[in-house]
């Protein structure tokens, strides 16, 4: 496998420095190597964050994503997909929330951008919105056929309290179902 | 390389280290990026039998864990350069009484506040002197992940071994990173531990800090029947306050030929890729340490697929700093490259052990990580 690098962004507080910690975790308990960083601002709640995800068969020395390289991104906040989609490569892949991030007509063209609601998806078909960042685990997955499904999905209940394994399953069931959707459109 | 994987951040195995290496008490204050350090202790410390407190600020932070390192246990800070600008002066009371300490500094943009959730390596300098007054440093760095845990563990072996304050110096960009780690074994790490030499004959022939000239104060822990005084002052040989001239000359030479006399078993490099460089024309020494070695290696795999050969020469412990192996390098390459996230900070000593003025350099203090192709054109501009 080539170098993957994922980027999530979205603003502080909204979990997405979990989804990459869980895709680091399954990387390298399937026998490979993962490095997450986030980066953060002075702010508590509410500043953009970043999670840059590196996945590799071959060890990882600098562990963040050089701008221009990133094959996909996740966004769900204007302010930080401003600031950060430019990491991503010409013709990468980035999945916004429609109802949160408004990309210009200019990056319709430079990049392959897909809108699904993660958020509702969450907040409705869930029914918990913290299950966001497993609706993006999902998404991120499928669009990106980095880690082995079984894998995935059990390294993010290793990380969950028991008795939100259910809702976190259909989380992902349902960011995979959608993913593919839009893959197939 | 150990043979343990853990899957984990930085600062957690900083506390993870600290509790496997038999420190029993955490004294701190939060300071973003060393918080979770303190986090994980306060979990960590109970489940030994230990005690892990938040002090009402950093200054006192220190003053408990240098408290408990006077009671005879293996105690820790950690925090950030705002914190070790004020635990500084408790830090010289640690280094004249000779208590030993492990201070993790997880580094962030300054000075003063600076920038808290920003990677930086603005206080290599100041952990060489934090404090006034003639003494020796002992500062280590961590380069990657394994490092947050071995360099804690080294750092408390060397300060029960020289009986002082050992600096682990790390960053945000390292205390955040989460990834694969591969420790030695909670039992592989017991088996090295060395603790610090006490004295067990007649209480009345005790005398701390009458020892050799390059030797370590012995302080026995205490309520064990032996009786001895602790002040920053100048002391005698029982620890107590004295103005002789040749008891105040010896004791701050003591303090700094125990360190200075024993640098090799101080000193730790990593030489990545330097195995094949001759000397030849062309060829380039990068000097790095800490996260920003990760960009370097990173850079010499893109200059060699280039055709241009580089190597880099990563100092582990950077206080005192491995001068003659500096030197053996910069003696044989002429192009040197040092590489740092402060302005010049370890570049000034590469500068002093070489004796060149030609050192090259790339900088940057904006709070953001140095990237692997800022250094391979800063290597392909100026040689």
């Amino acid at each position: 496998m080539a170098r993957t690098l994922m980027r999530f962004t979205g603003v502080g507080g909204q979990g997405v420095l979990l989804a990459g910690e869980i895709f680091a975790a399954a990387k390298i308990k399937t026998g490979g190597f993962g490095l997450k960083t986030a980066t953060y601002t002075s702010q508590v709640r509410g500043g953009p964050t970043v999670v840059d995800i590196t996945l590799d068969d071959e060890e990882i020395f600098y562990p963040y994503a050089n701008d221009g390289e990133i094959n996909f991104m996740l966004s769900v906040a204007q302010v930080s997909y401003n600031q950060f989609k430019k990491g991503v490569q010409e013709g990468g892949t980035i999945v916004v929330d429609p109802n949160l991030v408004q990309p210009s007509d200019e990056d319709r063209k430079t990049w392959n951008i897909v809108e699904i609601p993660i958020i509702t998806i969450a907040k409705e078909e869930v029914g918990n919105v913290i299950t966001q960042s497993v609706v993006a685990l999902a998404i991120a997955n499928t669009f990106m056929n980095a880690i082995d499904k079984d894998a995935l999905i059990d390294t993010m209940l290793s990380k969950v309290p028991a008795k939100v394994h259910d809702v976190n399953k259909q989380a992902y069931e349902l960011g995979e179902k959608y993913a593919n959707e839009a893959m197939n459109k | 390389m150990g043979t343990r994987e853990v899957i984990s951040s930085g600062n957690e195995l900083s506390a993870l280290a600290a509790k496997d290496a038999g420190c029993r008490f955490f004294g701190g204050y939060p300071i973003t990026p060393s918080s979770e350090i303190m986090h994980e202790m306060s979990d960590l410390m109970p489940e030994v039998g230990g005690a892990c407190i938040q002090m009402e600020d950093e200054i006192a932070g220190v003053a408990a864990a240098i408290g408990a390192g006077m009671s005879g246990v293996r105690t820790m800070t950690a925090t950030s350069g705002p914190g070790i600008s004020l635990k500084a002066e408790n830090l010289g009371l640690a280094q004249m009484t000779e208590v030993p300490l492990v201070v993790v500094n997880v580094m962030r943009g300054g000075p003063s506040t600076g920038l808290p959730t920003r990677v930086s390596q603005g206080d290599v300098r100041q952990a060489k002197n934090p404090s006034h007054g003639d003494y020796r440093s002992i500062t280590l760095c961590a380069g990657n992940l394994e490092e947050c845990y071995t360099e804690v563990v080294r750092a408390f072996n060397l300060a029960d071994r020289f009986m002082q304050p050992v600096f682990v110096l790390t960053d945000e960009t390292i205390g955040h990173m989460h990834g694969k780690a591969m420790l030695p074994t909670e039992e592989e790490v017991r088996a090295g531990i060395v603790p610090r030499k006490t004295f067990d004959g007649a209480p009345e022939d005790y005398r701390p800090y009458g020892v050799g000239s390059d030797e370590a104060a012995v302080l026995n822990p205490m309520f064990k029947g032996y009786r001895y005084h602790f002040t920053g002052l100048h002391h005698d040989a029982m620890g107590f306050p004295t103005e002789e001239i040749e008891t105040c000359r010896k004791l701050i030479q003591r303090l700094e030929d125990k360190v200075m006399a024993h640098r090799d078993e101080i000193e730790l490099n990593e030489e990545f890729m330097l195995d094949d460089l001759t000397g030849a024309e062309g060829e380039v020494l990068i000097i790095a340490y800490g996260s920003v070695s990760l960009a370097a290696k990173e850079s010499i795999r893109h200059l060699r697929a280039a055709g241009i050969k580089a190597g880099l020469f990563r100092p582990i412990t950077l206080w005192p700093s491995p001068a003659e192996s500096i030197k053996k390098y910069t003696d044989k390459i002429k192009n040197v490259l040092c590489v740092e996230l402060n302005i010049r900070q370890y570049t000034e000593e590469v500068e002093r052990v070489s004796g060149r003025l030609d050192i090259q350099g790339l900088y940057k203090v904006n709070g953001r990580a140095i990237s692997p192709y800022e250094i391979v054109n800063k290597v392909k501009e100026v040689f």
